[in-house]
């Protein structure tokens, strides 16, 4: 029997309304097992759904590790302890990042060999499959020994998950030249090259995100902290600009009468909430984080995501893959 | 296993302790850390340290039961030896 899918339901801008409603959708439309974790006083409607209570909700602004260390009776650390258990295939959050990830890591643990986690992050292409970017923000330091690992990850999530085989990994640098970089990004260029277990093609740039040539960009977290927020940004500038020109006076919106049947599928493709979340890849069991400001529609596809996570045992293969005696 | 089954602790299996619980963590082997060594130096961010106090916690409650590490104290933690030094005063071991 499948196992249900132990859901944050206090995490978010839109919790626990958006977060309760999008766990429902997920059972009636997608057929899911959810459980919600949240604080019954606060929690409101679970539309029918079983909850696991707790007492404490950890903040946006809450520091992190304190927050899980502190908190130890918070929806987020309670969800990770009901994959821990073997009561939930998998972990779903919209709330604090950064105590997502310490929640898992500490109550999960790291896989064997793991030297850090970090968060893939899909980056919708249209057209096709998603480009992973990795690290999207866990570890603002990294080694180029880090770097390897994260690409190892990323290819397994890639190939598992979207079915893509022998995913081609580029390397977030300044130039597509080996020697362009700094010595964090030359060195892992120089030990990705070494490594024919992966489809290694070389550096891209941050023009090569949307659309990209690879289904794996791997980068420090800080870097790719930026790149992501620099493209959501980015993108939701783009968008607004064309609505807004479209609006303009009675010409403009006539045209938009025809151009918005072309428009709106590819806006719809590339939203955020429907990628659903971003995983954390390196840790015991499943976590999938969402967009603090997680609507119903994307926790719905966290959800899904987690579900096919599950599925495709993505864990498992990491686990295989990343093994102490293969340290790079 | 009960409290008074277990061997006394004294100032090197602390060491010892932290040492193999910090190469654990850091998928380092044990004898790459020494004491004299800081955190930093060792690539040990926050979260690898509050793994390190949680480790050392459920280590540590075998001889002192609900042994705990203050939040606040963790600031002055810097080295190998604050850590081994924190240990062995809080358990009162010479």
């Amino acid at each position: 029997m499948t196992l249900p899918i132990a859901l944050d339901a206090m995490g978010g801008d839109f919790a626990p309304v958006e977060i309760v409603a999008g766990a429902r959708r997920a059972v009636d439309e997608l057929g899911l097992s959810v459980i919600l974790v949240g604080v019954p006083e606060l929690l409101g409607d679970p539309l029918g759904l079983e909850v696991v209570a707790c007492s404490e909700v950890i903040a946006m602004d809450d520091e992190p590790g304190a927050a899980v260390r502190k908190k130890k009776d918070s929806s987020l650390v309670r969800a990770a302890e009901l994959v821990r258990d073997g009561k939930a295939s998998a972990m779903v959050s919209a709330g604090n990042t950064g105590a997502a990830m310490a929640s898992a890591l500490l109550r999960m643990g790291r896989l064997p060999g793991v030297l850090r986690p970090c968060i893939g992050t899909p980056i919708p292409q249209p057209g096709r499959t998603p480009t992973l970017l990795v690290d999207a923000g866990a570890n603002a330091e990294c080694s180029p020994e880090m770097l390897v690992q994260f690409a190892q990850m990323a290819s397994i999530y890639v190939e598992a998950h979207y079915g893509v085989a022998n995913p081609k990994v580029g390397l977030l640098s300044i130039g597509e030249e080996s020697s362009k970089g700094t010595p964090l990004v030359k060195e892992t260029h120089r030990l990705l090259s070494e490594l024919s277990s992966l489809n290694f093609v070389g550096n891209v740039e941050g023009r090569d995100l949307v659309p990209s040539p690879v289904d794996v960009v791997v980068t420090d977290g800080f870097t790719g902290n930026v790149a992501l927020k620099t493209l959501e940004g980015g993108l939701k500038f783009v968008f607004s600009t064309v609505l807004g020109a479209i609006g303009t006076n009675e010409k403009t919106r006539a045209a938009g009468d025809v151009l918005m049947e072309y428009l709106l599928p590819i806006a719809s493709e590339l939203t955020p909430d429907r990628q659903g979340g971003a995983m954390l890849l390196g840790v015991e069991g499943i976590c999938v984080i969402s967009h603090g400001s997680s609507n119903a529609t994307a926790i719905m596809n966290a959800l899904r995501v987690a579900s096919e996570l599950d599925q495709a045992d993505v864990v498992a293969k990491m686990r295989a893959t990343i093994r102490p005696d293969q340290a790079v | 296993m009960s409290a008074d089954t277990v061997a006394p602790l004294n100032r090197a299996a602390i060491v010892e302790l932290v040492r193999d619980q910090l190469a654990e963590i850091l998928e380092k082997s044990p004898s790459d850390i020494v004491e004299d060594q800081s955190f930093e130096d060792l690539g040990a961010d926050s979260l690898a340290l509050i793994e390190l106090v949680e480790a050392l916690e459920e280590s540590l409650s075998t001889y002192a039961a609900g042994f705990h590490i203050d939040d606040e104290d963790l600031e002055g933690l810097v080295s190998v030896r604050d850590a081994v030094n924190y240990v062995a005063v809080k358990l009162q071991v010479a």
